[in-house]
């Protein structure tokens, strides 16, 4: 007997049409092998057409209004490239700088501003370079 | 007669979630889904002035399908981070809770992880039918198969998936 496997997905997909469909169908009247194969692709189908659907994140797509292109980011050359700036000025007002014999809470509040800064892990925001502005017809 | 978004903000405005969640499930990445969106819009946009009326669908996803097939080529040319596997990674809603935030992208991790596993023709022909919902016609014009090839591949990827998953 041969078995139409590959019709299958065509079937649960609405894909299947005329005498191939009436013939999957006679098939699988008297084929439990094919039947149960049906159940399980169903199963799978199912599944990934139950994934989350995600929300577009902010900043993808610029204002309906716009007359700029969005802009082709590129996160990690630009988010390495300011934290290199970052930690070079720090190491300069260090060398420069003696280190305070006491700790106020500003001291406290610009140190963990400057981690944010730092670390991307602490703050949501996206970078978005611009490369290339391509204004309106 | 099928209509066609005018301008790139209607292409964005009607397909930018669905380009979004077609990358996302390929790849795993929100940032190369992000960046993704980002390229097929400057695409539609350079191209929106020749399209020539026929299936707009097949046209859009043809464009989505090589800017993703470019990016690939050039991530071989270069190195790059690794993926990143952390729910933390995720670009969620600000108003969405941790938790129901965790819960919702929790929910599908083996599917994902299962889909990333599939050979890439399969992976590609199951996201644009049970995610993007195309027809086989559609994803057939924009994979540029034959329409058997899209029943095939549809069909091998979730065996390959019901293997995984059970």
């Amino acid at each position: 007997m041969i078995h139409p496997s590959e019709q299958i997905s065509a079937y649960l997909d609405g894909e299947l049409h005329g005498k191939e469909l009436n013939g999957l169908l006679e098939h699988l009247s008297g084929c439990g092998r094919c039947s149960a194969e049906v159940e399980g692709i169903q199963q799978v189908r199912a599944a990934v057409r139950s994934l989350p659907i995600l929300e577009l994140p902010e900043g993808v797509v610029p204002e309906a209004d716009a007359d700029v292109v969005p802009l082709r980011r590129n996160r990690g050359l630009w988010v390495g490239a300011a934290a290199a700036v970052v930690a070079l000025v720090i190491a300069v007002a260090a060398m420069v700088t003696p280190p305070p014999n006491t700790v106020s809470v500003d001291d406290l509040s610009n140190r963990f501003g400057a981690r944010v800064s730092l670390d991307p892990a602490f703050s949501s925001a996206k970078v978005v370079i611009p490369e290339l502005n391509v204004v309106g017809e | 007669m099928e209509s066609v978004p005018l301008t790139w903000e209607e292409v964005a405005r009607v397909y930018g979630r669905k380009i979004y969640n077609f990358a996302y499930r390929l790849t795993g990445n929100p940032d190369d889904a992000h960046d993704l969106v980002q390229e097929v819009l400057l695409r539609v946009r350079k191209g929106l002035a020749n399209y020539q009326p026929g299936s707009f669908e097949g046209w859009l996803w043809r464009i989505t399908r090589n800017a993703f097939l470019d990016d690939i080529r050039k991530r071989k040319r270069r190195p790059t981070a690794p993926l990143p596997d952390e729910v933390d990674r995720w670009d969620l809603a600000s108003t969405e809770s941790a938790d129901a935030a965790y819960a919702r992208v929790s929910l599908g991790d083996d599917v994902q992880k299962a889909l990333l596993d599939l050979p890439f023709d399969f992976r590609e022909a199951v996201v644009l039918c049970d995610i993007v919902g195309l027809s086989y016609e559609e994803i057939s014009q924009a994979v540029s198969v034959p329409i058997g090839t899209v029943r095939s591949r549809i069909h091998r990827g979730r065996k390959l998936l019901k293997e995984t998953l059970s």
